[in-house]
C-alpha cells in the first residue's frame, strides 16, 4: 500500500516538474484528484476493511497532492509574461448611440420638476383656437395676436406657438386642484430668420391650488435654475404682459459668465444683458382663464410659465449663435453629445 | 412695440438726478424694459419695449410718468414736468367764431373724439437743427417744420397727429364715414390702395378721399412748400377697425399701431393745444378758426376695489398700507380707503388696462419691485404622480435605442410635397398650412420615413461606418374638418451598411426589451412603391399590427441617391405602449444541465416556419438557435432539457428522429 502511495507521489512530482502552464496543471489536478483520478481509483480498489485501515493515509496523500499543486500554481502565476503588450494601442470601442441634446434636456427638465412633485403631460400640438388663444383671454381681433406668429391649418385650427394650450386642458382634466403640471412639447412659430427655426420646444409649468402666490413662482423658478444651471444661479422677475396671466413677468437668470455683474475684465459681458439673461415668460393665472378652465378664482390661484427648451440648452452650454444647429441631422454634430 | 426715446425729449417731462443708466435699469426692473442704451453726441437714446396693454407709455411723457413712480423706489427724487393734462380749451385764448371746416360724421362710433383747428400765415421751412436731431435719433426722417411737429407730438405724447393743407380740402368740407368696398385712395407715399369697405375714411366736399384715418394721410391734401393754411387734426378712432385696415393694407404705421390699442381720449385736446403752440413758434402761424371738439361720450372714470388682505395673500408678503396708497397715487390713481378695502379711481390713461383687482396687484407689486420678493417653495402635493404611459414608453424606447447604438435625430415636422414625392408616399391625406413660410415647410408630415431617408443621404458621404439613425416623433393625420387631427407617436429606425438579419435583430431586441413577444413577420399583401416588397414585411405581435420593416424600393433609393443597402423600420409607438409588458417575471434556473446538439435539416420550408415546427415537436426542446444555411440545408443548435431530471442520449435521439420525420 505504502508503495502505491509513494508511486503516485513520485509520478506527481515528475509530472509537476514538466507542467508549463495553468491549463496543464488543471488537467493534472483532475487526473489525480478528480472523480476518476488516481487517488479515488486507489481508494475504490480497496475492500471496506482496507479502507478503514488506509483511509487516513489516503487522506494524507490527497492533502499532500493538493498542496503540491497549489504550490506549483503559485509558482506558475508568478512567472511574468515575456511578451509585453503594447498598452498604447487604441482600444476597440463598441458602436455608440447618442440621444439628441433636446431629448437630454427634456429628460432633465422632467426630472427636476418631478422632484418638485410636478407630473409631465402631453397636449395637442395642433389645437383649436379656443385652447390656444380665445380661452386664454386673447380675443380674435386682439393686437396681442400679432406677437404670436401663428401657423394656421384653418380659421379655427392652429399649430401651437406656445405650450399654454395645456393649461385649460389640464384644468379640465383634473377638475379639483391641486394641479402641478409640466407640459413639454413641440411648438411652431411663423418666423423666417437665420437663427430661428419654425419649430422648437417649450415646457409649460402650471400650478393651481388654494393660497398659491407670487413667491411660490419665484421659489419654483429658483429651484429649477439651481437644478438645471447650477447652485450659484438665481432668478428675478421683471414686469411683462401676457393676456392669460395677471400679473405677468419676464423671468431673468443671472449670467454665469460675468456672475451677474454685466462686466468681465472691465468690458461689457458678451453673453448677457447687464448681468442677466432672459429665461422666458411667467405669471399668475388670469382669473378669466381659471374660469374658462372650470375653476373658481375666488377659491383658487395659480402660476404658470412657458420656457424654451432650445433656449435653456443654449444658455447652459453658452451657445449663443444659432438655434437652427439643433435641427441639423449631421452626425458629426449629433455624435458630439 | 419698440420705441426709441431721446433722453433730451424725456428730460422735457422728467426732472431727476438719476443718470440715463440708472433710469434704464430702474425702469427695466419695475416698468417698461429698456433693451439698450445708445450714447450719441449730445444725447442718449433708450431702446424701449412697450408692452401691448401699456400704450400710455409709448411716449416721452408716458415714460416720464412711469419714472416718477419708479425712481423713488431706488432712492432718486423725480418730478413730472409739463404735464399736458392740465391744459384746457382756455389755453388757446380767444378764438374766431368761424369753424375751420364743415364736418359731417356719418358714423360717430368710428370716431369717439374728433378735434381740429385751422391756422393761417404758415411758413413751411426746415425745422430747427435740434428738432431734426431728436427726430433722426428717434428713427424718424425730418421733412419740414409742419410734418415734423406732428411727428414730434407723437413722440412726446403718444398721440398721432395729422396736418392737412386746408386749401386742398374740397369745399372745406370733411365727411367722416366708412369706406365702400372697392373704393380707391391715394396715400401720402403715392400708393393707391383699394379698400375692402368699412375702413374709416374722410371724403372732402368734392367727393375725393383725402384721408385713410389712423393709418396714413391722403396724397391729395398733404403739406408742401407752398402751404399757407393748415388744419391741425387730432383724433381718436375705433381701435378694431384701425387694426383690421392696417393689417390687410399692410400699413403698420406708428399711428395705426397706437390707434389700434385705444390711446387715451383725454389726451386729444391737450395735444392739439401743444400743436398750436408749436406751429405758432416754428411756422409763425396764427389761429384762424374756432375749435371743433366732437366728443359725444366724454370720459367717465371707473373704480376698482382692492382688499389689502387679499393683496397680501396673492403676493405672499405683507405690505404697509401707506406704501400701497403712495404707489397708486404716484401712478395717477385716486384712492379712498377703509381699514382693509381700497377704492381706486382709475386714471383716464389706464382705463382700458386696469379693470380687475389683479391689475392693481400688478401695479403695486411691480413698482415695489418683484425682485424684492422672497423665494418660497409651495407645499401642495399630488396624490399620484405616475407618468403617462405613452411618455414612459417613448422614454424607454429611446434609451433602448441608445443601447443598440442608434443616434437620435430631430427633423422638422413641417415638410415639402417634393420630399414625399421622392419617397413615393402620397402627401395626402395630410394637414396643409394655410400660411406656410415656404414650399419647403408646407405640410405636417404623415410619415417620418422620407425625413429619415434624407438623413441617410445627408450623412452617407462623410460617414464610412454603418449608420444607425432613429427619430421618434408625432405624425399627423387629418380627421373631419371640425376635428383635431390624430397625432400619432411614431418611431422610424434607419440603417445602412448592415444586413437584413442585423437590422431585424435590432428591431427584435428593441421590442423584446419592452417585453413584446410573439413577434410575427408577414409578407406584404399589396404592392408598395416605397418598400421593396420582396425584402420587406409587416410586423405583428400576435394579431396586433406594429409596423413595417424592410428594404426601400430601389427607385426610392435612387431618388434619394442612397449608395448603400438601406433598411428601414416604421413602428406605431401607441400600439407598442398598449401591449408592452410592464413587470419582469423571474424564472428559476434549470436544475439539470441541458443537452446541446446540432441538427441539419434539408427542406424547402422557410426558416421561421421551420423553427416553429421544431419547437412544437417536443416540450423538452427549450431553445432553437439558427446557425447557418447551405442551399436548402439549415443547421440549428438545439437545447434539450427536462425540469426534473437529466435527459439520456437515447431520449434526445428520439426527439431528433421525430423532427426529421416532421420535415
Amino acid at each position: 500500500m505504502d508503495q502505491k502511495i509513494k508511486n503516485i507521489q513520485q509520478k506527481l512530482l515528475k509530472e509537476l516538474s514538466l507542467t508549463k502552464n495553468i491549463t496543464q496543471l488543471e488537467t493534472l489536478s483532475v487526473n489525480y484528484l478528480g472523480r476518476k483520478g488516481a487517488v479515488n481509483q486507489l481508494f475504490q480498489s480497496l475492500s471496506s476493511k482496507e479502507k478503514a485501515v488506509h483511509g487516513k493515509d489516503l487522506n494524507q496523500l490527497k492533502n499532500n497532492i493538493e498542496s503540491s499543486i497549489k504550490e506549483s500554481k503559485t509558482l506558475l502565476l508568478s512567472v511574468k509574461s515575456k511578451k509585453k503588450l503594447d498598452i498604447t494601442i487604441p482600444g476597440i470601442k463598441p458602436p455608440e448611440g447618442h440621444l439628441h441634446l433636446l431629448t437630454q434636456a427634456i429628460e432633465e427638465v422632467e426630472d427636476i420638476f418631478k422632484s418638485l412633485g410636478f407630473v409631465r403631460r402631453r397636449y395637442p400640438e395642433v389645437e383649436t383656437d379656443w385652447y390656444y388663444a380665445e380661452g386664454l383671454n386673447i380675443p380674435k381681433d386682439h393686437p396681442a395676436r400679432d406677437d404670436q406668429e401663428t401657423f394656421y391649418i384653418n380659421q379655427n385650427t392652429v399649430l401651437t406657438a406656445h405650450t399654454s394650450n395645456g393649461q385649460l386642458r389640464e384644468m379640465e382634466r383634473v377638475k379639483t386642484p391641486p394641479i402641478k403640471m409640466i407640459n413639454i412639447g413641440k411648438t411652431y412659430r411663423r418666423q423666417a430668420s437665420n437663427t430661428h427655426s419654425p419649430m422648437f420646444h417649450q415646457f409649460e409649468g402650471l400650478m393651481v391650488d388654494k393660497g398659491i402666490n407670487i413667491t411660490h413662482l419665484i421659489g419654483v423658478s429658483n429651484y429649477f435654475a439651481k437644478a438645471y444651471f447650477g447652485p450659484d444661479r438665481e432668478i428675478r422677475l421683471r414686469p411683462h404682459h401676457f393676456q392669460f396671466t395677471e400679473p405677468s413677468f419676464e423671468v431673468d437668470i443671472n449670467c454665469s459668465v460675468c456672475k451677474g455683474k454685466g462686466k468681465k475684465n472691465n468690458q461689457a459681458c458678451t453673453v448677457c444683458k447687464a448681468g442677466w439673461l432672459e429665461l422666458g415668460g411667467a405669471g399668475m393665472v388670469h382669473p378669466q382663464v381659471l374660469k374658462n378652465g372650470g375653476l373658481d378664482p375666488k377659491q383658487y390661484s395659480g402660476f404658470a410659465f412657458g420656457w424654451g427648451i432650445e433656449r435653456i440648452i443654449m444658455m447652459k452650454h453658452q451657445v449663443t449663435n444659432n438655434l437652427r444647429n439643433l435641427y441639423l441631422s449631421d452626425l458629426r454634430f449629433l455624435t458630439q453629445f | 412695440m419698440d420705441i426709441k426715446l431721446s433722453h433730451k425729449l424725456l428730460s422735457q417731462f422728467l426732472e431727476t438726478k438719476a443718470t440715463p443708466k440708472r433710469i434704464a435699469s430702474s425702469l427695466s426692473l419695475c416698468g417698461p424694459t429698456v433693451d439698450r442704451l445708445h450714447k450719441i453726441p449730445g444725447d442718449t437714446i433708450y431702446d424701449i419695449e412697450v408692452i401691448t396693454n401699456r400704450i400710455d407709455s409709448v411716449s416721452a411723457f408716458g415714460i416720464a410718468r412711469e419714472a416718477i413712480s419708479i425712481l423713488p423706489q431706488f432712492g432718486y427724487r423725480a418730478k413730472l414736468l409739463n404735464n399736458p393734462y392740465q391744459l384746457t380749451k382756455k389755453d388757446l385764448g380767444a378764438l374766431p367764431k368761424k369753424p375751420p371746416v364743415k364736418v359731417i360724421i356719418k358714423n360717430q362710433s368710428l370716431v369717439p373724439r374728433f378735434t381740429c383747428i385751422a391756422l393761417k400765415n404758415i411758413v413751411v421751412k426746415p425745422s430747427p437743427k435740434a428738432t431734426q436731431a431728436i427726430l433722426k435719433n428717434s428713427g424718424l426722417r425730418p421733412l419740414n417744420n409742419i410734418i415734423d411737429i406732428s411727428n414730434e407730438l407723437t413722440l412726446k405724447y403718444g398721440q398721432p397727429v395729422h396736418v392737412f393743407d386746408l386749401d386742398k380740402i374740397g369745399d372745406r368740407t370733411m365727411i367722416v364715414r366708412a369706406s365702400k368696398p372697392g373704393e380707391k385712395i391715394l396715400t401720402l407715399d403715392k400708393k393707391t390702395l383699394t379698400l375692402k369697405g368699412g375702413d374709416i375714411v374722410i371724403e372732402d366736399g368734392q367727393g375725393n378721399l383725402i384721408d385713410l384715418c389712423g393709418i396714413m394721410g391722403g396724397g391729395l391734401s398733404h403739406i408742401d412748400k407752398n402751404t399757407k393754411n393748415v388744419l391741425l387734426f387730432v383724433q381718436n378712432y375705433e381701435p378694431k377697425q384701425i387694426r383690421k385696415t392696417s393689417l390687410y393694407t399692410q400699413q403698420r404705421s406708428l399711428a395705426s399701431q397706437i390707434f389700434e390699442k385705444s390711446p387715451d381720449k383725454e389726451m386729444v385736446l391737450p395735444v392739439l393745444i401743444r400743436g398750436v403752440d408749436l406751429i405758432k413758434t416754428r411756422a409763425s402761424g396764427t389761429i384762424s378758426s374756432n375749435l371743433i371738439d366732437i366728443y359725444p361720450q366724454p370720459f367717465k372714470p371707473h373704480f376698482v376695489k382692492l382688499s389689502l388682505k387679499w393683496l397680501n395673500q396673492i403676493v405672499g408678503i405683507t405690505f404697509k398700507k401707506q406704501l400701497v396708497i403712495n404707489i397708486l397715487k404716484d401712478l395717477g390713481f385716486q384712492v379712498t380707503s377703509t381699514p382693509d378695502m381700497l377704492t381706486c379711481q382709475v386714471p383716464s390713461w389706464r382705463s382700458n388696462d386696469i379693470q380687475i383687482k389683479e391689475d392693481l396687484v400688478e401695479e403695486i407689486t411691480r413698482i415695489h419691485g418683484y425682485f424684492r420678493l422672497p423665494s418660497v417653495l409651495p407645499t401642495s402635493m399630488l396624490e399620484n404622480t405616475t407618468t403617462e404611459d405613452i411618455l414612459a414608453t417613448e422614454s424607454s424606447l429611446k434609451h433602448q435605442l441608445l443601447n443598440l447604438s442608434f443616434t437620435e435625430i430631430y427633423n422638422l415636422s413641417l415638410v415639402s410635397k417634393r420630399l414625399f414625392n421622392q419617397a413615393k408616399i402620397s402627401i395626402n391625406p395630410s394637414l396643409k398650412l394655410r400660411n406656410p413660410l415656404s414650399k419647403d415647410h408646407e405640410y405636417l408630415r404623415r410619415s417620418l420615413v422620407p425625413s429619415l431617408l434624407q438623413n441617410l443621404k445627408d450623412n452617407q458621404n462623410h460617414q464610412k461606418k454603418p449608420l444607425y439613425l432613429f427619430e421618434l416623433a408625432n405624425t399627423y393625420l387629418p380627421r373631419g374638418e371640425r376635428d383635431l387631427p390624430e397625432e400619432n407617436p411614431t418611431l422610424v429606425m434607419a440603417t445602412s451598411q448592415i444586413s437584413f438579419r442585423q437590422h431585424k435583430g435590432l428591431v427584435e431586441s428593441l421590442l423584446n426589451n419592452l417585453k413584446i413577444d410573439n413577434l410575427k413577420f408577414k409578407p406584404f399583401k399589396k404592392d408598395s412603391l416605397t418598400w421593396d416588397t420582396a425584402a420587406s414585411a409587416l410586423i405583428y405581435s400576435g394579431s396586433k399590427y406594429l409596423g413595417t420593416i424592410g428594404k426601400i424600393n430601389p427607385q426610392v433609393s435612387n431618388n434619394f441617391e442612397l449608395k448603400d443597402q438601406v433598411f428601414v423600420t416604421n413602428l406605431n409607438v401607441s400600439t407598442i405602449s398598449q401591449i408592452k409588458g410592464s413587470t419582469y417575471q423571474a424564472h428559476p434556473l434549470p436544475k439539470y444541465p441541458p443537452v446541446i446538439e446540432d441538427i441539419t435539416l434539408n427542406t424547402n420550408l422557410k426558416i421561421g416556419d421551420l423553427i416553429t415546427k421544431i419547437n412544437k415537436t417536443s416540450k423538452l426542446i427549450t431553445q432553437v438557435i439558427y446557425q447557418d444555411s447551405y442551399n436548402n440545408k439549415h443547421t440549428f443548435k438545439l437545447y434539450f432539457s427536462h425540469p426534473e431530471k437529466s435527459l439520456t442520449q437515447k431520449q434526445v435521439n428520439q426527439i431528433k428522429t421525430n423532427i426529421l420525420k416532421i420535415i
